[in-house]
């Protein structure tokens, strides 16, 4: 049992890892940043993006803004929530080259229809 | 079985597969933390106070070492993140002689605090330590009052309370704590650290710890990203690092019972690692295996959610039943192991699993900001009769409708013949439709166990008995101090009140 899940595992694994360099990029990256990896990955090509390196163009303000819910639910805003406010880094819940859950569904039962 | 039905097994198992996924998660992250001598090291930095973990009790050691005259106080926090599980936890605070008790006409004293928390730890609390918290528990709500921390206008009254003792921050939740606390952290000039990772101590030839090895730039269960780095504490060391409930392997070596089906409600980063290298250092071990499962949890959705304060609200004036019988099978206020205890034994007639209801009226559950939430997230359900509530949860209707009559019975004569509820807080609140009920199930919520720790939040050396110089801790990471059950809402004032404490000692080493 604890083999076939395993070997279920390493499956999925490189499955991950083939489809992550297939999404590769969103469209309207491409636009902008071009293959320039580094734009991005300010901490060497093989690792993460710094927590800095998404606010290079994005202004968490903005998006909290855009987020925004109506007065009773606004603490569900992603980008000004409850527990971590604005603070909480942007790999938390989104990846450029894999699909991320919102860090929220740990607990909750929210929807974000335009999360990606 | 009934589409209905079906419906609920699989939000059960899907329940239980994010819990076995956080579960998961959590084993792929190794204790890695292994101290050494501190001979030779050579030092990155070096720091007058060094507080690893951002909770409740990182948060005020921060905030008091800074009032005491700090210079330079740094918090290490290994998620990317701060708050730690207080960032999350539900924001429940108890206190003995409060303002609003004052204002509500409630007869409390430290000594009746420590009496209800000894009787829930069955004979093995701490009690000095539950003198010394319930002591400074005012002191602590005043910094979050300070702080900007923002109140329900009510009192509540816990499972295993004698008297309604607890405030709650307004957003139900821990974070309009922790929120107010890091902001005034910052304020008064503590420097705060992300993906900073605790490795190990570093201590001298007299066994004195000189400092500690964090990993900079950590990635939460990545064990070699980040940059590995030497500091050394002028005046200590204080480890605010939480319990270890989503260590699914820690945990059940400690009670086998806790496996991935138990689900939890913590913070990930909640995996016991500091705690353990205390340990590997010398710490005395506590009350490892009494770790306490919350019994207002729902199946329904992962963590703590929604339901949880929601039914810790509703519970003294709720009937809990059991679906396969439609009776009643608990106090709906007694201590969170009995409960825990209680819907665990809540079976189908295979055994498997099936999570008894807690049915309020709706007119008395509204009360409660969450209930309107609970019922929109759909983690909960509005019932205009018994008979569609029977049915959506196929409980058997004659009996339900008995109980209802005979529970409403003891609301009216204020003395519940089943199990002994205290039904002050019930008194005119009768089960009527319409109703609103929420599905219960245990999780694993908080570690008795941990370092045993004095009254000075000096961490003690097995086989000295004195303090291990230079080390400290506050909060749930050490042990002892509730013994076999912690009553709910007695964390927070523990976690800053031991905060505090220890920023207290150090100032003075």
């Amino acid at each position: 049992m604890k083999k076939l899940s395993l070997v279920f595992a390493v499956a999925l694994a490189s499955f991950v890892s083939l489809s992550a360099q297939a999404v590769d990029q969103r469209e309207y990256h491409k636009d902008v940043i071009g293959k320039d990896c580094k734009t991005c990955h300010d901490q060497g090509l093989k690792n993460y993006p710094s927590d800095q390196a998404c606010t290079q163009c994005h202004d968490v303000d903005e998006l909290a803004e855009q987020t925004a819910r109506s007065e009773e639910d606004k603490w569900q805003n992603p980008h000004n929530n409850l527990h971590y406010g604005k603070e909480l880094p942007c790999i938390e819940c989104h990846g450029e080259h894999e699909l991320k859950k919102p860090m929220c569904s740990n607990c909750h039962t929210f929807k974000y229809d335009k999360h990606k | 079985m009934s589409k209905v039905n079906l419906l609920e097994r699989r939000n059960f198992i899907k329940g239980m597969g994010a819990a076995a996924g956080a579960a998961g998660m959590a084993m792929a992250a190794p204790a890695m933390a292994v101290s050494q001598s501190a001979n030779g090291v050579k030092w990155d930095k070096e720091v007058e106070i060094a507080i690893i973990g951002s909770g409740f009790a990182g948060l005020a050691a921060g905030i008091e070492s800074m009032r005491l005259g700090a210079k330079d106080v740094h918090i290490f926090e290994k998620m990317s993140y701060f708050g730690g599980n207080s960032a999350i936890n539900g924001g429940l605070f108890a206190a003995p002689g409060t303002p609003m008790q004052k204002k509500e006409g409630v007869n409390d004293s430290v000594e009746r605090m420590v009496q209800d928390q000894l009787k829930a730890g069955r004979g093995i609390a701490d009690e000095a330590l539950l003198r010394h918290v319930a002591e400074h528990a005012v002191e602590a709500l005043q910094m979050t009052f300070d702080a900007g921390s923002e109140y329900h206008p009510y009192l509540q009254q816990l499972g295993g309370h004698s008297v309604a003792r607890t405030y709650q921050t307004t957003v139900s939740c821990g974070a309009g704590i922790t929120q107010p606390l890091l902001k005034e952290c910052r304020k008064l000039g503590v420097q705060t650290h992300n993906r900073a990772k605790f490795e190990g101590f570093l201590v001298n030839d007299e066994g004195k710890v000189e400092g500690f090895k964090i990993r900079q730039g950590y990635y939460f269960g990545e064990e070699d990203t980040g940059k590995l780095m030497h500091i050394k504490a002028k005046r200590g060391v204080l480890m605010a690092t939480g319990g270890f409930a989503q260590n699914v392997n820690l945990r059940m070596a400690q009670d086998p019972t806790l496996t991935a089906e138990v689900g939890c409600t913590n913070a990930p980063g909640a995996t016991g690692e500091g705690m353990y290298e205390m340990f590997r250092l010398g710490a005395i071990p506590v009350h490892l295996a009494h770790i306490q499962s919350g019994p207002w949890a729902s199946p329904d959705e992962g963590g703590f959610g929604y339901v949880s304060n929601y039914s810790i609200y509703n519970f003294p004036h709720s009937m809990a039943v059991n679906c396969l019988t439609g009776e009643r099978f608990m106090n709906e206020i007694a201590d969170r192991k009995t409960r825990a205890d209680a819907e665990l034994a809540c079976r189908d007639k295979q055994g498997n699993p099936l999570p008894p209801i807690l049915i309020t009226s709706y007119k008395d559950s509204k009360k409660h900001p969450n209930t309107k939430k609970v019922i929109k997230y759909n983690v909960g359900w509005k019932f205009d009769s018994v008979e569609e509530l029977a049915k959506h949860f196929n409980v058997p209707l004659k009996p339900l409708k008995a109980q209802i009559k005979e529970y409403n019975q003891y609301v009216k004569s204020g003395n519940d013949a089943q199990f002994g509820k205290n039904m002050t807080k019930a008194k005119g609140k009768y089960i009527e439709a319409p109703f609103t009920v929420v599905r219960l199930w245990p999780k694993v919520h908080y570690c008795q166990g941990g370092v045993q720790v004095n009254t000075k939040a000096e961490v003690k050396d097995s086989f000295t008995g004195k303090p291990i110089a230079g080390l400290y801790a506050a909060g749930e990471v050490c042990g002892g101090v509730h013994g076999v059950s912690r009553l709910g809402s007695c964390s927070i004032p523990e976690c800053m009140v031991m905060g505090m404490t220890a920023a207290r000692t150090m100032m003075k080493a």
